[in-house]
């Protein structure tokens, strides 16, 4: 086969010399105005905003997708269930290094328990089980909170591990993380507001994205009720005083 | 029948640490076996010890362990019976396997050959395979180097034909004299002599074993005896303080069990290493478990890697024992419609986690019928299909233990005033756990809230106060 290389890409093709068109077939070369094609089918978010602002229309398979936020409780759980849910139809889902203890009634409504699998991990042993879970490619989806002094190198690691691998992973990280450079195909700022779960989309493999997307994710209590109670002029509700 | 002779020229000095410079191992002054570094220097098997060490200045000498060589072959005869129900050792270096019966099984005489191939040089060995219809036959192309396969008995002859006589056992040195004068130098000059004359100079020995190896006339072999139980011990070459150093011996040994599993279509989901420490000292324990009963050597050795890593010796191991007491029979592997390649594919991942990270640290989870948060989930290796979600809103995430809520005019604070969106719900439970440290009798109001920040929380007040219990995540 014949190698050439092209504005610093290697490109592999049968015919002799690389038109323009296969270049940008690669999943890592894009357009500036348009989407790249995706190496594999993405799954579904289940809200059709989000969709129709990710490449390949849903969440990529085969590449990390970084979530960062430094709250917990916002709905990024909720953000992931259809997806989840999905996944977990042929294999496991891996929770590595969560950070709280997961409530296995909550779950049970989520994805078929025996599809979940918790690792407890602790500082560099994090990426290391990311990346011995991800070498097994029988992960239907995995989901990994890493911690703040994680480097780009072991996230370039967890980024070739998932090429390949048929599943979506996503990467809980601190916004702090949001200031450097990282080799995920796809990141997100999460943001909770009281409308919904606001999304800004940090880096994408197509255009950049500077209008933040607003998500109906599933809350426990409708979400009306809170925007009733947070309207100006509305007391605070209290608490019952206990019998 | 055909025999495999699996002819380990150097495992006199295999026995022994692996060394860089010139080493040779000796037995009564004289040298039987010299490495790579003596060989280059001039040292030759069979040479004194005083020639050498004039050869090679600084030359390792260990003085021969025939004990330990025998240790040696008996776990590669374990190993070996992975490949084949009849082996027989042939102290103090060779190792035959009757394998016509089961080339077919392992596709043919190359692959099988490959594989035993492979098979060593995982274990840092290296052997002359020799390959005949007759195990005496297989021997002498070993220890003449040939591996060229005989596969018929009627090309025996001229297979042997030039293969120098110094192959042949308990031949003396003036029996070799008296040949070389005969002008015989080669087995096809030993077939050309009438056997009456040969009886009558050098003995019925030599008679019986050229008629052995020509297959004219029988050679019983005693078989191996595979123990029932898997238990077998290898003596270290040197005391080892260093966990990480033990792994080439602890590997061989698992060599060992996975032959002798295979062999009985067995699987272990633990074995045990015992490492003995001098003077007296209780054994070390090092205990190796996998997420299934297994014979997969690849699976042990990694699994053997991770814990070796961890390990740390209490005192210098001089030796250790693999145990495996608790052998169940393998099931024989189904190829799945859906699904079941992704958990064969998962295991091996999950037992070098745990082998990592701890037993406990990779688990599912399973719902355990109990209003109170904190007991309602429990750990598990495996979780059976068919937990119920419960159906009142339930937060994924808690927190290990409920944290104290600071409250302002009645309202709980945690990054600003809680919202309340719903409750109170009571869970009043565990009255008969009344006392206990853990969870104990609850009574308790909760609440799902909302904070500034955006977190939905679960929260909940008792006689103490606020509590914030969970997330909704």
């Amino acid at each position: 086969m014949k190698l050439q290389y092209l504005a610093g890409v290697v490109v592999t093709s049968a015919s002799s010399l690389p038109s323009l068109q296969n270049v940008l077939l690669r999943p890592d070369v894009w357009r500036g105005d348009r989407f790249a094609t995706a190496p594999m089918a993405a799954v579904a978010s289940g809200f059709e905003t989000l969709d129709a602002e990710l490449p390949g229309g849903g969440w990529p398979r085969g590449a990390l997708t970084e979530l960062l936020s430094d709250a917990h409780g916002l709905g990024e759980l909720s953000l992931l269930q259809a997806a989840l849910r999905q996944c977990a139809g042929q294999a496991p889902v891996a929770l590595v290094a969560p950070p709280y203890l997961a409530h296995a009634p909550a779950w049970a409504g989520c994805l078929p328990l025996e599809r979940l699998l918790l690792v407890q991990a602790r500082g560099a042993d994090i990426a290391w089980s990311a990346e011995a879970l991800l070498g097994s490619g029988a992960l239907g989806a995995m989901l990994v909170w890493l911690p703040v002094q994680t480097d780009t190198r072991c996230l370039r690691r967890l980024q070739l591990a998932a090429e390949g691998h048929p599943a979506p992973v996503f990467v809980f990280r601190p916004l702090a993380a949001a200031r450097s450079a990282s080799p995920a195909g796809l990141r997100l700022v999460l943001a909770g507001k009281p409308e919904g779960l606001q999304l800004r989309i940090l880096k994408r493999r197509g255009p950049p994205c500077n209008v933040p997307l607003l998500l109906e994710v599933p809350r426990p209590v409708s979400r009306a009720r809170l925007l009733d109670r947070m309207a100006p002029g509305v007391l605070a509700v209290p608490y019952p005083v206990e019998a | 029948m055909l025999w495999l002779c699996l002819r380990l020229a150097h495992l006199a000095l295999d026995v022994f640490p692996p060394e860089a410079l010139p080493a040779v191992a000796v037995e009564r002054q004289r040298v039987v076996c010299a490495n790579a570094a003596a060989e280059a220097a001039g040292v030759r098997a069979g040479l004194g010890l005083a020639a050498a060490m004039a050869l090679a200045p600084g030359l390792v000498v260990h003085e021969r362990q025939p004990e330990r060589e025998l240790q040696w072959l008996q776990a590669l005869a374990c190993w070996a019976e992975g490949f084949t129900p009849q082996v027989s050792l042939a102290p103090p270096d060779e190792l035959l396997l009757e394998i016509g019966g089961c080339l077919r099984y392992f596709g043919g005489l190359e692959s099988l050959r490959e594989r035993v191939r492979a098979g060593l040089a995982e274990q840092g060995l290296a052997a002359v395979q020799g390959l005949a219809p007759t195990p005496l036959a297989a021997q002498w192309l070993a220890r003449a180097g040939i591996e060229n396969a005989c596969e018929r008995q009627a090309d025996l002859r001229s297979v042997l034909s030039p293969v120098p006589v110094e192959v042949i056992d308990d031949l003396d040195a003036a029996a070799l004299r008296t040949l070389a004068s005969l002008g015989v130098r080669r087995l096809g000059d030993l077939f050309a002599l009438p056997a009456a004359g040969l009886q009558r100079r050098f003995g019925a020995s030599l008679c019986l074993q050229l008629a052995r190896a020509g297959g004219e006339l029988p050679d019983p072999r005693a078989a191996f005896v595979f123990p029932e139980q898997f238990a077998r011990q290898l003596e270290l070459p040197a005391k080892v303080a260093d966990a990480a150093m033990l792994q080439f011996a602890a590997r061989r040994l698992l060599a060992a069990l996975a032959g002798w599993l295979a062999a009985r279509a067995s699987g272990v989901a633990r074995c045990v290493f015992m490492l003995e420490h001098e003077d007296g000292e209780l054994p070390s324990q090092l205990e190796l478990g996998f997420a299934e009963a297994t014979a997969d050597l690849s699976r042990f050795a990694r699994v053997l890697q991770e814990r070796l890593g961890q390990y740390r010796l209490q005192a210098p191991v001089w030796r250790i024992v693999l145990r495996a007491d608790d052998a169940a029979p393998l099931a024989g592997r189904d190829q799945g419609l859906f699904g079941q390649e992704a958990a064969q594919a998962l295991a091996p991942v999950i037992e070098r986690l745990r082998a990592r990270l701890g037993a406990a640290a990779v688990h599912g989870l399973s719902v355990v019928a109990d209003h109170r948060p904190e007991c309602a989930s429990r750990v598990v290796l495996q979780a059976r299909p068919g937990a119920q979600a419960d159906p009142l809103p339930r937060p994924l995430w808690l927190l290990p233990r409920p944290r104290a809520l600071p409250e302002r005019d009645g309202v709980p604070l945690q990054g600003g005033a809680l919202l309340r969106l719903a409750g109170p719900e009571r869970i009043e439970s565990g009255w008969w756990a009344e006392g206990e440290a853990r969870v104990g009798d609850v009574q308790r109001d909760y609440f799902i809230a909302c904070n500034p920040a955006g977190e939905w929380l679960w929260v909940f007040r008792d006689a103490a106060g606020w509590w914030l219990q969970g997330l909704f995540a």
